[in-house]
């Protein structure tokens, strides 16, 4: 019999299944109170629990999870994004320094001017206190690294 | 801490009902993020940026359920469900609850 055919024991067999949480409490309890007295019971069950976590960590991706790995590294992708992004933010950076200007220049009364500058200025200081806010519990928000 | 969405849970006996337990959260990802899934929505396919966000929200929403559990000194939650709501555009609003249990 070569080791490939070796049939589990039924020990073997018990230990998968508590692993597993596949056992029923009667069962379990029985398994268990025999591990207090049965040192290669606890081993075998520390065995699989490693083997467990291997299989779980080498479990197949999504097919599509190394295309958008892929994709995220590709430099045509970044470069377009990040190029994209930069334009944007510089035509509307511009825009509003632009109307800015504008109204400062503009043949308005010195109120509305005030009137509009204060809402322009809290307006963006709002923005400025909630990115403080939320740069500041980024580090601590651990779920950002969930993927789905 | 035993999540189930059944009533019962298969092997073990349930010998205390503790009482209804939840999570909610309302996350959103920032503008840009926004930007790329408009683009996305033209184009078609899945929009990877609103599956993250809504799996962000459901982990976090679930671990506040279980720490609310955890605390009243449940073994398990059961019957648990999700439920959801619209409060703003572009931000994923879960809600989960279900019924804190102590088991023999």
């Amino acid at each position: 019999m070569t080791p490939e055919e070796r049939q589990p024991t039924r020990d073997e067999l018990l230990t998968m299944a508590y692993v597993d949480g596949e056992l029923g409490p009667d069962e379990r309890r029985e398994l268990e109170s025999r591990m207090a007295n049965e040192p290669q019971l606890v081993r075998q069950v520390a065995e699989y629990k490693g083997l467990e976590l291997i299989a779980r960590q080498m479990a197949p991706k999504e097919p599509q999870d190394y295309e958008w790995e892929r994709l995220a590294r590709d430099p045509a992708q970044r470069s377009g994004t990040l190029l994209g992004f930069l334009a944007l933010a510089v035509g509307l950076l511009g825009l509003a320094g632009w109307a800015v200007f504008q109204v400062a220049v503009a043949d308005i009364e010195l109120v509305p001017k005030l009137l509009l500058g204060s809402a322009v200025g809290g307006f963006t200081l709002l923005f400025l206190v909630v990115l403080r806010a939320r740069l500041r519990l980024l580090p601590t928000d651990p779920y950002t690294k969930v993927q789905r | 801490m035993i999540l189930s969405t059944t009533n019962t849970l298969h092997g073990r006996e349930i010998v205390e009902t503790i009482g209804l337990v939840r999570g909610t959260t309302v996350r959103a990802r920032h503008l840009g993020k926004d930007i790329l899934a408009f683009f996305k929505g033209i184009v078609g396919g899945e929009i990877d940026d609103y599956t993250k966000l809504l799996a962000e929200a459901r982990e976090q929403a679930i671990d506040r359920m279980v720490a609310e559990a955890e605390a009243r000194g449940a073994d398990a939650i059961v019957s648990m469900r999700f439920g959801t709501s619209e409060i703003t555009g572009a931000a994923a609003e879960i809600l989960v609850y279900g019924t804190a249990v102590k088991l023999k």
